[in-house]
């Protein structure tokens, strides 16, 4: 129990070290939370709740996001997108990222 | 108010107090019902308390929700820590060593070397060491919780040195101008401990005594000492918040110069107003002889009392002269070189 764990502890250690750069990335067209969860899940990456919300909160505090409420089908919502800031980080993030993709493909094949 | 509202509800009762708190809510609460919606859409079936209950069990607990937009989840963060613990070790040193002198003195001047009597000043020095260090061991923690709460992020993160060091700045010349955080750091915990001795632990300002019977308390200071507290508390207080600002803004300006040398000489207004004052101390042979010592080594003691304080005094008196000197000369140098 305590082994599978700890497995689970390290696969999710791995995931949420992209989970800024997935985040950015799919940040280009203001999304709300919800919907950027799916779209995310949609490509393949599964991100909790609990983990994405304040993520979202915490890349704005950065200035790499800008957020507006808006008011649709009578529910308020928070759109997210990424802002000039965040737009220099990221390719800066993606190059960063395919060098990690090189090195790691080279370590592990 | 349905299930969702009062999930949200229990939620934001565990948030941290920080801004934000109702727009978190407001999001979680969108969020949930876009999770309701897709999952009515998706399986047919009109949404229900059922459903909702299913939502909420899979979002998980309030506790755990509003955890994880904890942004301090420790009382202080690893970036202080060892500023924390260099402070506390000096802090804990110097309170504890002034604890067991004055058990020693008391032992040594008030009881034969051997006895009851002597080994019950030596446990309740030990006690008074241990509960001191205790208290001042808390102090030093709010003080840093306090910090780590204040100091914005990017001020933390300057603490972390180990990233920002240059091996090429041991040859450069320190910058005057700027300031040193440990000492700044080392200045607020200790005024704070002054303070709170002053404002909370007062009964500290003095010395047990042990008769065979009964221990007898003599205070330093009378009443009218005390008098002069809402002032010193206005000086300390000066301190800690220029010291705050310095931590801040990290280097020293005309303003900061300035307020050092009005806290400097409010501080050497107030110790040679304290001097001059009569009967700031508590020591008499009258009341000694009352305690548990013979009228003549009543005598002595008031004695050496009397003109220790003084002598004390005027030592502080000339430190603060010299650091008021040095606050102004500062100030000078620092408009000529702005002029």
């Amino acid at each position: 129990m305590a082994k599978t764990e700890s497995i689970e502890n390290v696969v999710l250690e791995l995931r949420r070290g992209v989970i800024v750069l997935a985040t950015l990335s799919q940040l280009g067209s203001a999304e709300y939370g919800y919907s950027l969860l799916k779209k995310l899940a949609d490509l393949g990456l599964d991100v909790d709740q609990g983990t994405l919300y304040p993520l979202l909160r915490r890349l704005e505090a950065q200035g790499l996001l800008e957020s507006v409420w808006k008011l649709e089908e009578a529910r308020p919502r928070r759109y997210y997108v990424i802002s000039a800031e965040g737009k220099k980080l990221l390719p800066k993030m993606k190059k960063e990222w395919a060098g990690i993709v090189k090195v790691m493909d080279k370590m592990l094949s | 108010m349905n299930l969702i509202d009062r999930y949200v509800s229990e939620v934001g009762k565990h948030l941290p107090l920080l801004n934000g708190r109702e727009d978190i809510e407001k999001e979680l609460k969108s969020t949930l019902e876009d999770m309701l919606e897709d999952r009515a859409q998706n399986s047919g079936q009109a949404r229900d308390e059922a459903m909702e209950i299913e939502v909420l069990k899979e979002y998980g607990s309030p506790q755990k929700v509003a955890q994880t937009y904890n942004p301090h989840p420790y009382l202080i963060g690893p970036k202080l820590f060892p500023f924390f613990l260099f402070v506390l070790k000096i802090v804990l040193t110097v309170v504890v060593s002034v604890m067991l002198v004055l058990a020693g003195i008391q032992a040594v001047t008030d009881t034969p070397f051997m006895g009851a009597d002597f080994a019950k000043i030596i446990g309740q020095g030990l006690g008074s060491a241990l509960s001191a260090a205790i208290a001042a061991f808390g102090n030093v923690v709010l003080v840093f919780v306090i910090l780590e709460r204040v100091l914005p992020d990017k001020e933390i993160g300057s603490f972390d040195d180990e990233k920002e060091w240059d091996p090429a700045s041991l040859a450069k010349e320190p910058d005057p101008d700027s300031v040193s955080r440990s000492e700044l750091i080392a200045e607020i915990v200790f005024t704070f401990v002054a303070l709170a001795i002053l404002n909370i632990y007062p009964q500290w300002l003095g010395m047990f005594f042990f008769t065979e019977n009964e221990q007898v308390f003599f205070p330093i200071f009378t009443e009218k000492f005390f008098q002069f507290v809402p002032y010193i508390n206005i000086v300390l207080v000066g301190k800690i918040l220029l010291d705050i600002y310095l931590l801040r803004n990290a280097i020293w300006n005309q303003l900061t110069r300035l307020s050092k040398v009005v806290i400097e000489a409010a501080s050497l207004t107030l110790t040679v107003l304290i001097l001059r004052a009569p009967d700031i101390i508590a020591f008499s042979a009258e009341s000694l002889a009352n305690g548990p010592f013979e009228p003549e080594q009543a005598e002595i003691f008031a004695t050496i009392a009397t003109y220790t304080f003084p002598m004390m005094m005027a030592i502080v008196i000339i430190i603060q002269s010299i650091e008021l000197v040095k606050a102004v000369y500062r100030l000078f140098k620092m408009r000529r070189e702005t002029a």
